[in-house]
């Protein structure tokens, strides 16, 4: 009797799934960098698959224009965090170099469609744009063979930097606001605004919950501590699952 | 004499004492409303460790130390539970113990005529310890803050798997009354702790 149950047990350990990652959500908040007075909210979603959701939610980002849009951070487990301050040049920006040393590399481009690389950092026609309001809303899952590897494990280690500004209020982005972006020169694409690549807004996580809810209670207990062992064993509910396990353990007269 | 085994042997996991309806609500996955534009503070509160994966759990003052399992969703939703009385499950939907957010393990109260590793979860206060091994080899120690029964009916989902600014542990098992004709024990003892120390 035992050795059954302890096979069926045994069993059933087997059959139970093993995801490779835990599920989770973590919720990022997004706070104003270079005084945009822009800020947001997003959810970070890696599902039992590994396929991560972004979903963002910004406001105040300057109006109809795209806004290139990174998870940061590093795979080394190296700390980083949103600039407080870093504008060691004094023209009154963050760049971003001055904003990398502090929320590390890119680690995922947050393209709308298309590659999600870090060589798609600069890809403005694929970026989202934020509408007259300055309300940007962004929503993309990207596949678990496209992410980095370990994303699983850094997940609450990343955070999401909002790029582009309209320092002169001219309604888009050109030389004549900050200058040329020497961050983009410096990967070789020379005449890209330091508008278009500085830092709007940069989200740290702030909090996290269960990625895939379970309904209801949790079946932990049959009741059977408290009846009489020779009596039939009914476990099992009338919403859960395949399986029902009925133990009859009967008596018969010695021969 | 001569025993003799019949009926159905089953083999996933095990309905107890499941059966409840599902939560009303789901939890609100908003984040807390944006006030200071200036400073860029911390946004979480206490010890954080990284995401692993638990590999055992002890709770020194009810001398339970156990080794885990995987516990998914079955298939009407509800978390599926071990299937025998002394393990414990980690349920895989919810982040890891130590890590930002609520990990939730459950045991069973009894099953098949056994006490359940959790059958004494109800006697745990606030401030008793309850330390979660992990793969990487770390090892996070947790105080209880409160401990709970709810009825089923009126499960307190937003609480137990909802967003929270901390690293955070539930264990859950069943109590209260137990309905024989339901075979269900018609509460849930929750007990909710936080993480102190991550060695």
């Amino acid at each position: 009797m035992r050795k059954l149950l302890a096979a069926g047990a045994a069993i059933a350990l087997l059959l139970l799934p093993t995801p490779a990652y835990a599920s989770e959500n973590v919720v990022i908040k997004l706070q104003d960098v270079n005084r945009t007075g822009a800020a947001g909210t997003a959810a970070i979603t890696m599902d039992d698959a590994g396929n991560l959701t972004v979903v963002i939610t910004a406001t105040g980002l300057a109006p109809n224009l795209p806004h290139p849009q990174h998870l940061h951070g590093s795979h080394d487990a190296a700390e980083t965090h949103c600039p407080a301050a870093g504008d060691k040049d004094g023209d009154g920006f963050i760049s971003v170099e001055e904003g990398v040393p502090e929320y590390g590399d890119v680690f995922l481009s947050l393209t709308t469609t298309g590659d999600t690389t870090f060589t798609s950092a600069l890809a403005i026609n694929r970026m989202p744009k934020a509408d007259a309001h300055g309300n940007l809303n962004y929503r993309r899952t990207i596949p678990a063979a496209d992410l980095p590897p370990d994303t699983a494990a850094h997940l609450r280690d990343l955070h999401i930097v909002q790029h582009g500004v309209d320092a002169n209020h001219n309604g888009q982005y050109d030389l004549a606001g900050l200058g040329e972006s020497s961050f983009a020169r410096s990967l070789g694409v020379p005449n890209i605004p330091e508008e278009e690549t500085d830092p709007a807004t940069c989200g740290l996580p702030a909090a996290a919950a269960a990625a895939n809810v379970p309904t209801g209670g949790v079946a932990t207990g049959d009741g059977s501590g408290r009846l009489n062992p020779s009596t039939v064993y009914l476990v099992g509910g009338a919403t859960i699952v395949i399986a029902l396990l009925i133990a009859l353990t009967r008596r018969r007269p010695a021969k | 004499m001569k025993a003799r085994v019949g009926g159905l042997l089953a083999l996933l996991a095990l309905a107890g004492c499941a059966g409840a309806p599902p939560a009303p609500h789901a939890p609100d996955l908003v984040a807390p409303k944006i006030q200071d534009h200036q400073a860029l503070p911390e946004l979480t509160a206490g010890p954080i460790m990284r995401s692993s994966r638990p590999t055992r759990v002890a709770i020194p003052k009810l001398h339970i130390a156990s080794g885990l399992m995987d516990l998914g969703k079955a298939a009407d939703g509800t978390m599926q539970v071990p299937p025998n009385a002394d393990v414990v499950g980690w349920y895989t939907g919810a982040p890891t113990p130590g890590a930002l957010g609520p990990a939730i393990l459950a045991g069973h109260e009894d099953f098949n005529g056994q006490d359940g590793a959790f059958a004494d979860l109800k006697d745990l206060v606030p401030g008793d310890q309850i330390t979660v091994n992990r793969q990487d080899g770390s090892l996070a120690i947790f105080a209880v803050t409160k401990v709970e029964q709810r009825a089923k009916t009126a499960f307190p989902t937003a609480e137990v798997y909802g967003p929270i600014n901390h690293a955070g542990l539930r264990l859950i098992t069943c109590g209260g009354e137990f309905d024989s004709t339901s075979g269900h024990y018609k509460d849930n003892v929750i007990v909710f702790a936080d993480l102190v120390k991550a060695g």
